[in-house]
């Protein structure tokens, strides 16, 4: 015998991550050339070309940039990374 | 990716292996005090020094095996596939951090990124031969660069 079809009644609401976010800011260095920073950027952030040079430019001109924003977790890991690469990154909250 | 092929001659092959020899094992050093080593975690700092002292050994080793395995004349060192290649890129750059903190500490940052204009008659002997080799291990950080992706430069 079928069982009755029940209709739950299914409440839901969205939840809004409040959890803060992160930057990867790379500044900028007299040692390392700029396509071996170029280079970096798109190995470790996996961008192309044209945008691992932009922020290549901007670090050059500014002293600094932010190269991701995110999660601090990833934020970490690329920060990492970067560092691996022997580029001077470091963290700073988001805002 | 094709082996690549970095060639040098085997009196650069020669002093290039002196020098890194001497600053091997200090580049590792340079390379985790550098690091902006999240302080406020102690887990987080623990595997970043970890993480970045291993490297930095692992760099030093394939240093020495790809100059000390660089026969002929001229010597060629030849780096099987991209990823020794990237390893390798990275570990001239730990050297050349390394000659910037211990050797050129007294020269300021204006002065070394423009290193071709420093002007190295002025420098102590020792200042000078490293100066030679920094611009060496340079030349064949682009020289790689060149062969592993030509669209970096700009």
């Amino acid at each position: 015998m079928a069982k009755p079809k029940l209709k739950p009644e299914i409440k839901t609401e969205s939840l809004v991550s409040a959890a803060p976010r992160w930057n990867v800011v790379v500044l900028n260095d007299p040692i390392n050339y700029q396509a071996y920073v170029v280079m970096a950027f798109m190995n470790v952030l996996r961008i192309g070309a044209p945008e691992a040079k932009r922020l290549m430019r901007a670090i050059h001109a500014e002293g600094r940039a932010t190269v991701w924003t995110g999660d601090r977790e990833r934020a970490e890991m690329l920060s990492l990374e970067l560092q691996q690469w022997h580029l001077s990154s470091l963290l700073e909250q988001d805002g | 990716m094709a082996e690549l092929r970095l060639t040098m001659t085997t009196e650069a092959r020669k002093v290039l292996t002196d020098l890194l020899r001497l600053i091997a094992p200090a580049a590792a050093r340079v390379t985790v005090n550098r690091a902006n080593v999240p302080a406020a975690d102690e887990e987080i700092a623990g595997f970043w020094v970890e993480t970045l002292t291993a490297q930095a050994s692992e760099e030093a080793r394939l240093l020495s095996v790809a100059f000390a395995g660089a026969k002929g004349d001229p010597a060629v060192i030849v780096l099987p596939n991209e990823a020794q290649a990237l390893a390798f890129l990275r570990a001239l750059s730990a050297v050349r951090l390394a000659l910037r903190d211990l050797v050129f500490a007294d020269v300021t940052d204006a002065q070394l990124e423009s290193a071709e204009d420093l002007d190295d008659e002025s420098l102590p002997t020792e200042q000078r031969h490293a100066l030679a080799c920094y611009a060496c291990f340079g030349l064949l950080q682009q020289s790689l660069i060149a062969q592993l992706n030509p669209e970096a430069f700009d």
